[in-house]
C-alpha cells in the first residue's frame, strides 16, 4: 500500500515532470523545422539517403549477340541492348524487362561499385514483360522492399536507371496515375504513370520512393512504339505486380496463368435492361477459342457470365484476374444466362499461351 | 500503478509524435504550402538574360571562291563573307561590386557585342575579361551605377546525388525561368573528350537559352553553372549537365585576375582504376586516379609520385576517376599548393604538390606522353641488382596499344633495335632515335624477343 502511495503521489508526477521538461527542452530543437514557417525557409533536404539505400542494387545491363563478323566465317559477340535491372533478393535474382535481354546470346550485369558478372535467365514472362536472371556473387546489393506500401498519385518517387548508358542516374518525379496490379495485367493502362524523366536504358531500371522502397520497374519501351515521343509520361511495372511474376518465374520457371479460351466484353447496363437483367454488372462472351476450355465445356457466344465459383463476375478486369489466378486444370463453376435462363456449366480451366 | 504507466505511455507518444511531424518538414502546414519563391525572389536578380551578336560565325569556304571564280554569274548570295549571326544565354553575377558576369564560352563564343539584360529590364554592355574553350567558361563585366544583386556560392564538392536543385536562366529567349529537379549523379566527363569535364548532372529541365545560368541548392546557393544538355531531339528530356560551383570559382578567379587560366599542370599519366586493375595491383580501393606514369622534373616527380600510385583524394575532396582530377586540377592556377591523397606501396601518403604551369618541363594530365606507343603499360625503370637489367612492364591494360602491340606483363625490355635502355627516359630517347625501323628487345620468360613496332 505505501508503495503504491508513493507512486501515485510522489513518483508520477516527478516521472510526469521530467517527461513535460524533456519535451519543453526539445521541442525548439524539433519544431525548428516547422516554426520558421512565418518567414518560409526552405529546408535543406535531400533524397540522398534514399538513393543510397536503394541505388547499389540498381545493375546495368549489357546484352550481347552473336553477330557474322565480316573478317573470317566467325561469329562474333557484340553489344547489342542496354538496359537497367534490380537485385531483389541475396541469392543474386536480378528483374529487368524482358525486351531488354530479349535477343541475348550472352548477358552482363555490371554493379555500381565495378563488378562485373556474366547472368543466366531463369525464365520470362512476355506479358508484363518482366524476365529474371541470376548471377553468382557474394554480398550483393539488395533493394529495400516493403510489402506494406502501397503506392499513391502524387507521392514522390525516383527513377534510377543507366539511361544512354551514361552510368547511373537518377531522376525525380512523382505518381502520375495508377494502374492496376492484377495477374492479367498488360500494357500501360495497368502501370504506374510517372513524370520522372525515364530514357532508353532506363528499361528495367527502379522507381522508388523517398524512403527507398521499391515502388515498381521502369520501362521505356512504350516509346519505340511510337513516333510521338512524350515527355513527362513514363511508365513503371507495380511492384506488387513484379513480386508475384519473380515468385513464379523462380517456381515453375513460367508464369502459370489460367485460362477460359474466351474474349468477353463488360455487358453494358443498358443493355442489360433490355434483356431483363436488373442492369447487372456481368460480362458477355464475344468469341469463344476452339477446342479451349469454354468451347469444351459448351460455352456459346453471347452467353452471360453472372458467376465464377458463386462470386459475381462484376466486370471484365475483376473476372479476368480471377480466372489467371485458378490453377489450371481445375474444375470450376460457371453460371451463365443464356436466352434468359440460368445455366451452371462445369469447366476445366486450360493455361494461357503467351 | 496503472495510472502512473498511462502516464508514461502518454508523454511517451507525446514525443513520439513530435519527431515524425519533425521527420517531414515539408509537410503541407495548414496554410503555408512549401514554395520556392520567397528563395527565388532573392537569388532571381543574380542570374542575367545575355543576347549577342557577331558578324564571322561561318568562316569563308575556299572551295566556293573557286567556284565563284570560274562562275562569275553565280549569284552573290554564294559569296563568302562573315554572316551575321545573333544567340542567346544566360549568365551569372558572381561579384557585385565589379560588375562579374560568370557564363559559357559557348554563348559567347565570336560576338562581336554582347548585351546583358537584367531582371530589372536595364541593358549594359558587357566586356569579356577573360574565356576559357577547355572548360567552357568566360567571365563578363558590366558598369551599372545601381548596385547588382550577386550569388554566393556552395561547396559543389559537399552535393550528394539525391539532393534538389533549381535552374534558372532564359531558355528560348522566353525570359527567366525556373525549373527544379535533383542531382542525378555527379563527377560525370566523356561527352567531349578534349575538355575538362567534371558535370553535375540533373534532371531540371535545361534547354537552349540556359546556357551559362545558375543551378542552384535549396539554400539559393551556386552549386553550378548549366552548361549542356543530353537531347536526342534537341530538347530536354531530363538529363543536363552543369560545371560544378568550385571549378567555376577557381577559374573566375583566375580570369579576373590574369584575364585567361594559367593552368596548373602536375605531370602524370592515367587512368580509372578498374576492378581488374586494382585486383591485380591489390589495391583497396575502387575510385581515384591511377598514374601510369610520371613525366621526370615535374611537379608530380619533385613531389614524390610514382607509376603505380593511387591519387584518392585533391585537397580533402575524393577524386572519383582520372577525369575528375584532371579537371580539377587543370580548374587550378599555376603554382598553387595541392594536397594530395595517396597510394603508394600499400601505404596511404598525403603528398603536397606545387603545381607547375606552361613551359615547365613537365606535361599537362591533359597531353599525351611521349610513349604513346604504349598507352595503356605501365613501366617501371630498372632496380638496383636487377637480374636481367631493363625497363620492367608492371601492367597492360586489355585492348589498349600495348596489348594491341604484344606487349606482356613481366616482359622486361632491354633495348630499342641495338641500345641497351635501363630507364624510361632513355626507352623515349632511343625510340626518337631510331628511323628506319624500331624494335623493341625484350625479355620473356629468360628467353629474348623482339617486338616490331613499325
Amino acid at each position: 500500500m505505501k508503495l503504491k502511495h508513493y507512486s501515485n503521489y510522489l513518483i508520477k508526477p516527478i516521472l510526469g515532470g521530467l517527461f513535460l521538461a524533456g519535451i519543453i527542452i526539445y521541442s525548439p530543437i524539433i519544431f525548428k523545422s516547422v516554426s520558421n514557417n512565418s518567414s518560409y525557409q526552405p529546408e535543406v533536404i535531400s533524397y540522398s539517403d534514399a538513393v543510397k539505400k536503394s541505388a547499389p542494387s540498381v545493375v546495368n545491363i549489357y546484352s550481347q549477340q552473336y553477330i557474322d563478323s565480316s573478317v573470317g566465317n566467325k561469329q562474333q559477340l557484340q553489344p547489342t541492348g542496354l538496359g537497367s535491372g534490380i537485385i531483389l533478393d541475396a541469392k543474386g535474382y536480378i528483374l529487368t524487362n524482358y525486351h531488354v535481354i530479349a535477343k541475348a546470346d550472352q548477358i552482363l550485369i555490371a554493379l555500381q561499385d565495378g563488378r562485373l558478372f556474366t547472368a543466366t535467365i531463369i525464365g520470362s514472362d512476355t506479358i508484363t514483360d518482366l524476365a529474371v536472371l541470376q548471377v553468382d556473387g557474394e554480398d550483393l546489393p539488395v533493394m529495400p522492399q516493403n510489402p506494406d506500401y502501397s503506392p499513391e498519385i502524387g507521392d514522390a518517387v525516383l527513377a534510377i536507371g543507366n539511361p544512354y548508358n551514361l552510368g547511373q542516374t537518377i531522376t525525380q518525379g512523382v505518381i502520375s496515375a495508377l494502374g492496376r496490379s492484377g495477374m492479367s495485367s498488360t500494357g500501360r493502362q495497368d502501370f504506374i504513370q510517372t513524370d520522372a524523366a525515364i530514357n532508353e536504358g532506363n528499361s528495367g531500371g527502379a522507381l522508388i520512393n523517398s524512403r527507398g522502397e521499391l515502388v515498381g520497374i521502369n520501362t521505356s519501351e512504350f516509346y519505340t512504339g511510337t513516333s510521338n515521343v512524350t515527355y513527362g509520361i513514363s511508365f513503371a511495372i507495380p511492384y506488387r505486380l513484379v513480386s508475384h511474376v519473380m515468385k513464379s518465374i523462380i517456381k515453375n520457371g513460367r508464369v502459370i496463368r489460367g485460362s477460359l479460351g474466351i474474349e468477353a466484353e463488360n455487358l453494358d447496363p443498358l443493355v442489360a435492361r433490355l434483356w431483363g437483367l436488373e442492369a447487372k454488372n456481368s460480362i458477355i462472351v464475344k468469341k469463344i477459342t476452339d477446342g479451349g476450355p469454354a468451347h469444351r465445356s459448351g460455352m456459346q457466344k453471347n452467353d452471360i457470365i453472372l458467376k465464377i465459383d458463386d462470386k459475381d463476375a462484376i466486370n471484365l478486369i475483376v473476372t479476368m484476374d480471377k480466372i489467371a489466378k485458378i490453377k489450371p486444370g481445375t474444375n470450376t463453376k460457371i453460371t451463365i444466362l443464356r436466352q434468359g435462363k440460368e445455366q451452371i456449366l462445369d469447366v476445366e480451366i486450360g493455361e494461357l499461351q503467351q | 500503478m496503472s495510472g502512473f504507466i498511462q502516464t508514461l505511455l502518454f508523454s511517451i507518444l507525446l514525443l513520439i509524435n513530435i519527431n515524425v511531424s519533425a521527420a517531414l518538414p515539408t509537410a503541407i502546414d495548414g496554410n503555408n504550402l512549401p514554395s520556392l519563391a520567397p528563395l527565388i525572389k532573392k537569388v532571381s536578380p543574380a542570374v542575367v538574360d545575355i543576347t549577342v551578336s557577331g558578324g564571322n560565325k561561318t568562316s569563308p569556304q575556299d572551295s566556293k571562291d573557286l567556284l565563284d571564280f570560274f562562275r562569275p554569274n553565280a549569284s552573290a548570295q554564294s559569296k563568302p563573307r562573315p554572316q551575321p549571326f545573333s544567340g542567346l544565354g544566360s549568365g551569372v553575377i558572381i561579384n557585385a561590386q565589379k560588375g562579374f558576369i560568370i557564363t559559357n564560352y559557348h554563348v559567347i563564343e565570336h560576338a562581336d557585342k554582347i548585351i546583358i539584360t537584367l531582371i530589372s529590364g536595364r541593358q549594359h554592355e558587357a566586356t569579356v575579361v577573360g574565356q576559357d574553350p577547355q572548360s567552357d567558361v568566360a567571365l563578363l563585366q558590366i558598369k551599372s551605377k545601381t548596385p547588382l544583386v550577386a550569388i554566393t556560392f556552395a561547396d559543389s564538392d559537399k552535393l550528394q546525388v539525391g539532393d534538389f536543385t533549381i535552374a534558372i536562366g532564359n531558355p528560348f529567349g522566353l525570359g527567366q525561368t525556373v525549373t527544379s529537379g535533383i542531382v542525378s549523379a555527379l563527377g560525370r566527363s566523356g561527352l567531349n573528350l578534349q575538355n575538362l569535364e567534371n558535370y553535375i548532372q540533373t534532371d531540371a529541365a535545361i534547354n537552349s537559352g540556359n546556357s551559362g545560368g545558375a543551378l542552384l541548392n535549396l539554400k539559393g546557393e551556386l552549386i553550378g553553372i548549366n552548361t549542356a544538355i543530353l537531347g536526342p531531339n534537341g530538347g530536354n528530356i531530363g538529363i543536363a549537365f552543369a560545371i560544378p560551383a568550385n571549378m567555376v570559382k577557381n577559374l573566375a578567379q583566375q580570369l579576373s585576375e590574369f584575364g585567361e587560366i594559367r593552368r596548373g599542370i602536375l605531370g602524370i599519366k592515367g587512368g580509372e582504376v578498374t576492378p581488374e586493375l586494382a585486383k591485380s595491383f591489390e589495391l583497396d580501393i575502387n575510385h581515384g586516379a591511377f598514374i601510369y606514369q610520371v613525366t621526370p622534373n615535374s611537379a608530380a616527380d619533385k613531389a614524390g609520385l610514382k607509376a603505380g600510385d593511387v591519387i584518392t583524394s585533391v585537397n580533402g575532396t575524393n577524386i572519383r576517376s582520372f577525369a575528375a582530377l584532371r579537371a580539377k586540377i587543370g580548374t587550378l592556377s599555376a603554382g598553387k599548393k595541392v594536397i594530395l591523397n595517396v597510394m603508394q606501396d600499400d601505404q596511404e601518403k598525403t603528398i603536397t604538390v606545387i603545381l607547375g604551369g606552361k613551359g615547365s618541363t613537365s606535361l599537362t594530365t591533359t597531353t599525351k606522353s611521349p610513349t604513346i606507343i604504349f598507352e595503356g603499360a605501365i613501366l617501371k625503370d630498372a632496380e638496383k641488382g636487377q637480374l636481367i637489367p631493363g625497363i620492367n612492364v608492371a601492367q597492360v591494360e586489355r585492348n589498349s596499344d600495348a596489348d594491341r602491340l604484344g606487349i606482356v606483363k613481366g616482359d622486361v625490355i632491354i633495348a630499342v633495335n641495338r641500345t641497351k635502355v635501363t630507364n624510361q627516359q632513355q626507352l623515349i630517347a632511343e625510340l626518337k632515335k631510331a628511323k628506319n625501323m624500331r624494335a623493341l628487345n625484350i625479355m620473356r620468360n629468360n628467353r629474348p624477343i623482339y617486338i616490331i613496332l613499325d
